[in-house]
């Protein structure tokens, strides 16, 4: 249909505005980066141009970019196979409830949501401490001291309590979504399927779940990039100790650029980071064609 | 008539002339945040002091914890916006590229002089024959203990030798007593416990230094010696167990809160005896010793590993680096004495001892004094940023127990070539 | 449930129970550590060493909570906060329904483009621009001014916003907005009058999931201003960590705190948020 709806002068107003900010703020600076990738700056004084050679420090020589990657896709798996399904059930479990028992815990389940990171991290870091913490506190008092380890200095346990973290924060994102969708869906179809003689389980495995790909897909996205872009957790928890076994992607730029003063290596490791983003983002996608976005 | 109007229009004038002579602004950094205690109430005093001194100058201070401080400086740096005096280190990964970046003013060494600095305390300040900085603080590194949980544990001899103190460990954790607590996120205060090891060991404070510039290789038996004997230490369950995560404000806690009999760290924490957020009890019983030598080492108890650390320094892109340079003199002359007043720090200029000065503050002025030689800053300081994050990763895996002494020096090794090859 | 069966009824009992008794377990897990720092933040920091597990905060010392809220500068940081990410997100769900809008329902050549710079915006991390934004906005003496934040802020959370507007656009049908069109509406009114009332739940999804990220948000805040006057309320739990490293107490007290607003505002919209939410994940 010609006409209104291709106004240039209506596009021009809706777009550029929007489009200039990002431009300014996001874009501009990450030419920069690709740019300040190129040289060996220690972030302040003098520098020289040495082409790709930070990107090639990185892929072949450097073991803790590779053991941050991994980790970062640890993350995400534990993310989208284990958190992703206990939030669809827990969300299909409150859709069964009563109405106000459902907001009640729909509230409380979202509170860690909303916490700035700093308090989320630090709140961890004391539960997990091993002389005064609650955790190891509470498997004193029922006998399991054994298992009262340090948490996170424990070279075996340190990743998956970062991971924990992580994983408790965005639980309730999670279960939003899905509770959303689930409110969506059509009663006909759950009473259809009953009718036929569907348990609960072939009711919601072939029903409901199919039904909602979209949602799901959208939430794998999100979940692969919230993965990727994970920072502050872990840097105010164990910074990517004990040795760099909890190094992610995020921390690891990061410490490079203002701590180690390598700041051009570390905008290589950025540019790196963007671009493996990208293309897990597209893979996702590709993946989830019923995805929303 | 004429002249009565001539000084009716003058007296009408001269106010206005007064209220425009400018206000100036000077503008400081510092790592202090608090201001009503320790050092920062020390800074705060002398401010006050030199404002009363020089009306028509105000002073207007920034401050962060340490590392965001670091960081934030090194951001102005690159944008030209550092404050016109700051507090920053005399050590080479931090001043030298100021110096190379000429960032900062070079001071006349031979007027500061008369301020009583410790020997080597200018000297450490010095890049390329100028005197860029002035100390603020000495460091030593020494070992702080609770004497009621010496008791406690039933140990009345504060020991000589590493494997004497290592030996502790046991009857400590009987009683449920950590037996030392350090900063082991930062794993900086075990980087000098490694350096502080190998001079135990050798009886020479410069081998680090040789190795950093490539005369000998930290993979030298001297070196892996020092490294097993220091994760022996943990391995002997010296620390607290969550060594890698724990941080400074954390371990620090762990001693001044009675849960730690010992607490391996620097001279400018003998504030600890007059932190009110701690019990009397703790402030009552917290007294310093020196680091215990090695039973098979040639280093004696009297090698005193201190550095001058601290110190400040004015930015050559100000436009009060007249009045900056001004105010580094005041400092000079006015910092020891009300710093030790305030029991803060150690200064780096001779103090005069108080009667009523705590114990910590007495034992380390003795420990100072019998001091026969001094090591100078240690080698994680000594070189670029990139080799301090390498080593620190290095001494992290070490006290974590995922590498072998070898396995560590050979890192460490590693990086010190890197870093020569970069400069 | 026409089952007769007393053992299959004794089943879904059984099942019955142990659902809720999850659903107990994990508010539980969700809540109990901000309900560990509460009780903390009320009692000394000694107490903190003990044995117990919880404890009650008998007597409560109130004093924490004085000492964070003057030392941690609470109110001063809070409304430093409420201005900047009060026009910040204004600015980029504004900024965003037009953006949404224009890519949904109209028909231009850079579409692809934009399309492109979303995705890109959604992936680049903060990190990343901190150094080069510090010295491109010095270029402009944006340093140390809270429209440095602003800006950065819209521009951050324009993405995710506008693929929020974006799923919720093409679950809107087109019919209504024709028919305003045909009756002569100008587009201004257009947008405003008849779009804006009817994508009130996705807005009130967007704006307060704005707010609430961008209340939270430290790194950059801490990086762009230095005037301790500009900052904003996450600072507050900063200023703790060299001064009262040792008074965990005041710490906890001041986690809380800075933690009240955001909950307050959860809340007061936490029925919105889950509508909102459809329109966004949903169908796109």
């Amino acid at each position: 249909m010609k006409g209104p709806f291709e106004s240039k002068a209506l596009v021009a107003c809706l777009v550029i505005p929007a489009l200039s900010v990002m431009v300014f703020a996001m874009l501009i600076p990450l030419g920069f980066s690709i740019y300040y990738s190129l040289t060996d700056w220690s972030g302040f004084g003098v520098y020289r141009f040495i082409g790709l050679e930070n990107y090639r420090e990185i892929l072949m020589d450097d073991a803790v970019f590779w053991r941050a990657l991994w980790n970062t896709l640890l993350l995400m798996l534990v993310t989208i196979l284990i958190q992703n399904p206990i939030a669809f059930a827990l969300a299909a479990v409150l859709t069964h409830v009563s109405k106000r028992l459902s907001k009640v815990l729909r509230t409380i389940y979202f509170v860690p949501a909303v916490l700035s990171l700093v308090i989320i991290a630090k709140m961890w870091v004391s539960i997990f401490n091993p002389t005064y913490g609650v955790l190891n506190k509470a498997l004193v008092a029922v006998g399991l001291q054994s298992l009262a380890v340090s948490w996170l200095s424990n070279p075996h346990t340190a990743i998956w309590a970062v991971i924990f973290i992580i994983v408790w924060q965005g639980f309730g994102w999670a279960m939003l979504f899905y509770y959303a969708g689930l409110m969506t869906v059509p009663k006909d179809l759950e009473e259809a399927a009953r009718v036929d003689g569907a348990g609960w389980f072939a009711t919601y495995a072939y029903i409901i779940v199919p039904y909602l790909y979209p949602v799901i897909g959208a939430v794998v996205i999100i979940d692969v990039i919230s993965s990727m872009k994970q920072m502050e957790l872990i840097l105010l928890s164990t910074a990517g100790g004990p040795g760099q076994l909890t190094q992610f992607l995020g921390v690891y730029l990061y410490q490079k650029a203002f701590a180690a003063g390598e700041y051009g290596y570390g905008n290589a490791l950025s540019v790196l980071f963007v671009a493996i983003s990208i293309g897990l983002t597209l893979l996702a996608r590709r993946a989830m064609p019923a995805a929303a976005t | 008539m004429k002249l009565r109007t001539w000084l009716l229009h003058s007296l009408l004038v001269l106010p206005s002339l007064a209220l425009s002579a400018d206000k100036v602004t000077v503008k400081m950094g510092d790592n202090l945040p608090d201001r009503t205690n320790g050092w920062g109430a020390v800074v705060e005093t002398i401010n006050a002091e030199f404002k009363a001194a020089n009306p028509g100058v105000d002073i207007v201070t920034e401050s962060y914890p340490d590392q965001p401080y670091q960081e934030k400086i090194k951001i102005y740096a690159t944008a030209k916006q550092l404050p016109d005096v700051f507090k920053y280190w005399s050590f080479s990964t931090l001043l030298k590229p100021m110096v190379d970046g000429s960032f900062v003013v070079p001071l006349d060494q031979a007027s500061f002089a008369k301020y009583g600095y410790l020997p080597g305390a200018l000297e450490s300040n010095v890049y390329n024959g100028k005197l860029y900085g002035i100390p603020v603080s000495a460091d030593l590194w020494v070992v702080y203990y609770n004497k009621k949980l010496f008791k406690d544990a039933g140990i009345d001899k504060l020991p000589a030798t590493l494997e004497e103190m290592v030996a502790l460990a046991p009857k400590f954790k009987a009683k449920g007593i950590i037996p030392m607590t350090t900063d082991g996120k930062d794993a900086w205060p075990l980087a000098i416990t490694f350096d502080q090891l190998v001079w135990r060991l050798s009886g020479d404070a410069t081998l680090p230094r040789q190795a950093l510039a490539r005369k000998i290789k930290f993979t030298d038996p001297v070196f892996v010696k020092a490294a097993t004997l220091l994760q022996g230490m943990v391995r002997a369950g010296m620390f607290q167990e969550d060594l890698g995560v724990s941080d400074y404000g954390a371990s620090r806690n762990l001693f001044g809160q009675g849960k730690a009999a010992m607490y391996l760290m620097g001279s400018w924490e003998l504030g600890l005896a007059t932190d009110a957020s701690f019990s009397e009890g703790f402030r009552a019983n917290v007294d310093v010793f020196k680091f215990p030598t090695v039973a098979s080492g040639k280093g004696k108890t009297d090698d005193l590993f201190a550095w001058y650390g601290g110190n400040y320094v004015v930015s050559a892109a100000s436009k009060n680096a007249a009045l900056g340079v001004k105010y580094l003199e005041f400092y000079a002359k006015r910092f020891p004495a009300i710093a030790w007043e305030k029991q803060a720090t150690f200064p780096a200029q001779t103090v005069a001892a108080r009667p009523n000065d705590s114990p910590v503050a007495k034992s380390l002025l003795r420990i100072a004094a019998e001091a026969k030689a001094t090591s100078g800053t240690a080698a994680l300081d000594l070189s670029t940023s990139a080799f301090k994050e390498d080593i620190q990763n290095a001494i992290r895996e070490l006290s974590s127990l995922l590498v072998t002494p070898e396995e560590f020096t050979a890192k460490v090794d590693a990086a010190a070539a890197k870093a020569a090859r970069k400069q | 449930m026409p089952h007769a069966n007393p053992t299959y009824r004794l089943q879904r009992q059984a099942l019955k129970l142990a659902l809720y008794l999850t659903l107990f377990l994990v508010a539980v897990m969700q809540l109990f550590p901000l309900i560990w720092v509460a009780s903390y933040s009320l009692q000394k920091s000694g107490d903190l060493f003990g044995g117990e597990l919880l404890r009650l905060p008998l007597p409560p010392q109130w004093d924490n909570y004085v000492r964070a809220f003057r030392d941690g500068k609470v109110l001063q940081y809070s409304l430093n906060s409420l201005f900047v990410v009060s026009v910040s997100t204004a600015l980029s769900t504004a900024l965003a329904f037009c953006l949404a809008y224009a890519i949904t329902r109209l028909q231009w050549r850079l579409r692809g483009v934009a399309l492109g710079a979303i995705t890109l915006g959604m992936v680049l991390p903060i990190h990343t621009t901190l150094l080069p934004n510090f010295i491109w906005f010095g270029y402009f003496g944006l340093i140390d001014t809270h429209l440095a934040l602003i800006i950065t802020y819209t521009a951050f959370t324009l993405p995710f916003n506008t693929l929020v507007y974006m799923g919720h656009f093409a679950n809107l049908p087109r019919a209504i907005e024709e028919a305003a069109l045909m009756d002569g509406a100008s587009w201004p009114r257009l947008l405003w009058s008849v779009v804006m009332p009817m994508s009130v739940p996705a807005t009130v999804t967007v704006g307060v999931m704005t707010f609430l990220g961008n209340w939270n948000e430290f790194i950059m805040a801490n990086t762009f201003l230095s005037t301790d006057d500009k900052r904003t309320l996450p600072f507050s739990i900063i200023r703790f960590q060299g001064q009262y490293s040792s008074d965990y107490a005041v710490q906890f007290a001041c986690m809380v705190l800075v933690a009240l607003p955001a909950l307050a505002l959860y809340f007061a919209f936490s029925n919105r948020i889950m509508e909102g939410a459809t329109a966004g994940a949903v169908k796109g």
